[in-house]
């Protein structure tokens, strides 16, 4: 397997704190690769470095063979990075469907593509969701989960290689959580992407995830399959303490 | 018996029986209705009473100056507070040109179109780099420094009195004919400014400045180049506003930067933004006419006190009607794109 | 070469002070109620306008008129506050325009029933005269304006660190919520906030009011200038007002008296801030905390 993603010793200060110190990772296609850590350990922010929105004090970041350390957000967009948000920040007053053709016009470069053809393909997007029958309701208006969905639509519909899934299961219920795992695994399946899952919830990185990234204070203490870090004395440690 | 009012009819129960009325919308939102009318009007008030002429091509500009703005304050997610730097920028441009190079009006416009948009991109930085508390800040001091310099530099634009002697625009032999001319050409700008802006904000460049109105970084994560449609959005429409400074040059033959940049002016255009419904450049129209007969009104009734209680008034609409007039129509219409204003990000 | 070096450093000195006074309301307003008081020129104007009023229309002393108008001013400041400020201090937009309009509207009072030619003046001279410093000579009561100035700053400085109300308006410049949750009357302390920045601007109006003219108009001048500084020394804090206001006093210094270029000292304010922006976005100091 291709590797897409690498990560070279990459380090982010805000003031005096450090909250990535030199973390180094690669990420092959089509896998999905879990991160993990305790609050504050960094992973939003790591990944806020690899989709550009906050610029790396160091290190190196190549996808695809490409150095795009230095590149502004929306260019590694369209080289095929996407994202979802920890906090689902929708576009207020855009609807869902509306929400969901500014990722179709702006995602990917898909030559001779007109804005009817957009909408075409965000209801394609937003029926793979779940969403089309609320297409016209306002972003804002909708439900957590239906939120989270939108924002996995917003995101796929870029056309991405790779996409970070941030926290999806934060706020749901069960039922909706293992909707939304199978909707993850789904997408993995139709769309071919590869998936960077940050989550607290050991259980579905367990199933979900062939390897996992344990960040703790910035720096990276595990790295392996799921079982091998679930056992993994540093990690128990990071999370419940001595 | 009982009447109903539903969204797209009207039900009228009575004795058993029950009628529908559909309430076809597209009849009288036909747009043909309102050229014709705001065509006609003009043509009744030259025969029945002139002066009001004046008043129908203030109210005309005024209306086309909220309609750009409406576009650079979707486009840029900001507000700006000084639109009317760039009518300094564009009667300022014509005026000299006029005056000193004796250009005609057809050579001052492209000069005056091109003065805004280079003006446009100097400042379109200004949305990138500042959030949007400093940058309506910024943007309201540009005008009331442009007009310090013209008083600074006073043999340049002479200061108070302003530059004399513009070449009019319009030349039919009498006056009232010229009037009616110049409202014609303000109507034909302001009909034509409203369809450019209106078919761009239903196109697909619309969508990203309402991404960029609504979520600037989430916008920039998904693949929209935020600075290129900054800075378009703000040189595009500030060449349209410089030219609507073009025009008020050549109509009044006098160009003061004493009339438009201070906030006075500011505040009007702004007021009619807001009984336009905000961003809503079809309610620009409403609030452009309601403002300019205020105006007007408030002269022949109040005399000198009128610039008093001109703003009183003024203050009173904005807190009673913070949706403006148009605002009201507008509401029940839920399903279309309506920006929010955003000063504070 | 002495001479410029007196020039600048007694003019930065005297005009740096001054606009402490004159900016440090504005910025504390931004900083505290988090909203932008556009509407801070009526002040200026306010007071000169009130205080010959009551001078002229009831034949007052100066003392009297000046405690009559002080009282005025509270008012006006509450009914803004309660009218204005707490109904839309989340729509800015709204807010911001109705300031202004609350200016224009007493700013055209004042032209309507005291045009320029009415010949309003305020006798405020504390110490009249000139003294010469070095080489420079300058009006003693703009030495004393910028004493005040200093004094004043002082006294606020004083205030905020020391005193248990200062203490709340700190915190609630760093965060609302929070201090709503540990019991701090907000919207007192907001109100309080309001009244309080009349006094230094009150000040530097009656202090210069002798010496430089008074027209309806003069208060957007001096907003300017407070918009300046507030913006270069980041919104809000006092410690950045303070660095920012001498920076522009020494701007205004050097470019009015030194090179002698009076007229470019408001287009050389806005090109220091303008670079500032650029360099460094958020200002001197931390913006939006007070201290």
């Amino acid at each position: 397997m291709a590797e897409i993603l690498k990560v070279t010793d990459i380090t982010k200060h805000f003031g005096g704190l450090t909250a990535v110190n030199g973390v180094s990772l690669s990420i092959n296609e089509g896998e999905t690769v879990g991160l993990m850590g305790p609050n504050g350990a960094g992973k939003t922010t790591l990944v806020n470095m690899i989709c550009g929105s906050y610029s790396a004090d160091s290190g190196k970041i190549e996808f695809m063979g490409k150095d795009i350390t230095k590149l502004p957000p929306w260019k590694r967009c369209k080289l095929g990075i996407s994202r979802t948000y920890q906090i689902p920040r929708p576009f207020p007053e855009l609807t869902a469907m509306g929400s969901v053709v500014v990722s179709a016009l702006h995602g990917k470069d898909r030559p001779n593509r007109s804005f009817e053809d957009a909408y075409t393909e965000a209801t394609c997007y937003l029926e793979f969701v779940g969403l089309f029958s609320k297409r016209n309701i306002l972003a804002r208006d909708l439900t957590l989960f239906e939120m989270r969905g939108l924002e996995l639509a917003r995101a796929l519909a870029t056309g991405p290689k790779l996409i970070f899934v941030d926290e999806v299961m934060a706020g749901l219920n069960p039922g909706e959580a293992a909707k939304a795992v199978r909707l993850i695994e789904r997408a993995k399946d139709q769309f071919g992407v590869t998936v960077l899952w940050i989550e607290h919830v050991m259980a579905v990185l367990m199933r979900a995830a062939q390897r996992v990234i344990v960040l703790h204070y910035g720096e990276k203490i595990a790295e392996g399959p799921p079982q091998e870090v679930a056992d993994n004395p540093l990690v128990i440690e990071s999370y419940l303490g001595k | 018996m009982e009447l109903e009012v539903k969204r797209d009819r009207l039900v009228l129960r009575a004795r058993g029986n029950k009628w529908e009325w559909h309430i076809e919308p597209r009849y009288w939102r036909n747009p043909l209705i309102y050229v014709g009318i705001l065509i006609i009007v003009p043509v009744v008030v030259y025969f029945v009473y002139r002066p009001l002429l004046p008043t129908i091509i203030e109210a005309n500009l005024l209306a086309t100056i909220a309609i750009p703005l409406a576009l650079m304050t979707i486009g840029t997610g900001r507000m700006n507070f000084g639109p009317q730097f760039y009518i300094g920028i564009g009667g300022y441009t014509a005026a000299l040109l006029s005056i000193h190079y004796h250009l005609n009006p057809g050579l001052t416009l492209i000069a005056a179109a091109l003065g805004g948009l280079l003006f446009g991109f100097l400042m379109s930085p200004l949305a990138i780099i500042s959030g949007g508390l400093y940058y309506s800040l910024l943007t309201l001091l540009f005008p009331l420094l442009f007009l310090e310099l013209t008083l600074i530099f006073v043999d340049l634009f002479k200061g108070d009195t302003g530059l004399a002697g513009i070449a009019p625009l319009v030349s039919v032999g009498s006056f009232s004919l010229n009037l009616l001319a110049y409202t014609f050409i303000t109507l034909i700008m302001m009909l034509f400014y409203l369809f450019i802006v209106d078919k761009i904000l239903r196109s697909r460049y619309a969508v990203p400045m309402a991404a960029i109105n609504d979520d600037e970084e989430v916008a920039n994560g998904i693949g929209v180049n935020i600075n290129k449609v900054k800075i378009i959005s703000v040189a595009i429409p500030a060449m349209m506003i410089a030219i609507i400074g073009w025009f008020y040059a050549h109509y009044y033959g006098t160009f003061s930067g004493q009339t438009f940049l201070p906030l006075t002016f500011m505040l009007k255009i702004f007021m009619v933004t807001m009984i336009g419904g905000r961003t809503q450049i079809y309610g620009a129209i409403v609030g452009g006419y309601f403002i300019a007969f205020l105006e007007l009104i408030l002269i022949r009734t109040a005399g000198d006190m009128a610039s008093l209680i001109f703003p009183i008034i003024l203050l009173i609409l904005l807190l009673v009607l913070p949706e403006g007039l148009f605002g009201l129509y507008r509401k029940r219409r839920y399903r279309e794109y309506k920006p929010t204003l955003h000063v504070r990000r | 070469m002495l001479v410029v070096i007196e020039t600048t450093l007694i003019y930065t000195f005297l005009l740096g002070s001054l606009y402490l006074l004159v900016s440090l309301g504005f910025s504390l307003i931004c900083g505290v109620l988090r909203i932008f008081h556009l509407g801070y020129a009526y002040i200026f104007t306010a007071t000169i306008y009130f205080t010959w009023m009551f001078m002229s229309l009831f034949g007052w002393g100066l003392i009297p008129s000046i405690a009559a108008m002080l009282v005025i001013q509270a008012g006006i400041a509450i009914a803004i506050y309660k009218g204005l400020v707490v109904r839309y201090m989340h729509q800015e937009e709204i807010l911001i325009l109705g300031l202004l309009f609350v200016a224009i509207i007493l700013e055209q009072a004042a032209l309507r029933f005291y045009p320029i030619q009415a010949g309003v003046y305020l006798e405020t001279t504390m110490i009249p005269g000139l003294s010469k410093i070095g080489q420079v000579t300058v009006s003693n009561q703009l030495i004393f304006a910028a004493i005040l100035g200093i004094v004043v700053t002082g006294l606020f400085v004083l205030f905020f660190l020391k005193t248990k109300l200062g203490l709340a308006v700190r915190a609630i410049s760093y965060d609302v919520y929070s201090s709503r949750l540990m019991g701090i009357r907000v919207e007192r302390v907001f109100m309080f906030i309001m009244v309080l920045v009349l006094i230094p601007v009150i000040l530097a109006t009656l202090a210069i009011a002798p010496i430089w003219a008074v027209d309806p108009s003069m208060g957007w001048g001096y907003m300017i200038i407070a918009i300046l500084v507030s913006v270069l020394g980041g919104l809000g804090n006092i410690k950045g007002t303070i660095i920012a206001s001498y920076i522009i006093g020494f701007c205004h210094s050097v470019v009015g008296f030194v090179i002698n270029e009076p007229q470019f000292m408001g287009l050389s304010a806005l090109i220091v801030v303008l670079i500032m922006l650029i360099v460094r976005p958020q200002g001197i100091a931390r913006s939006e905390t007070v201290w």
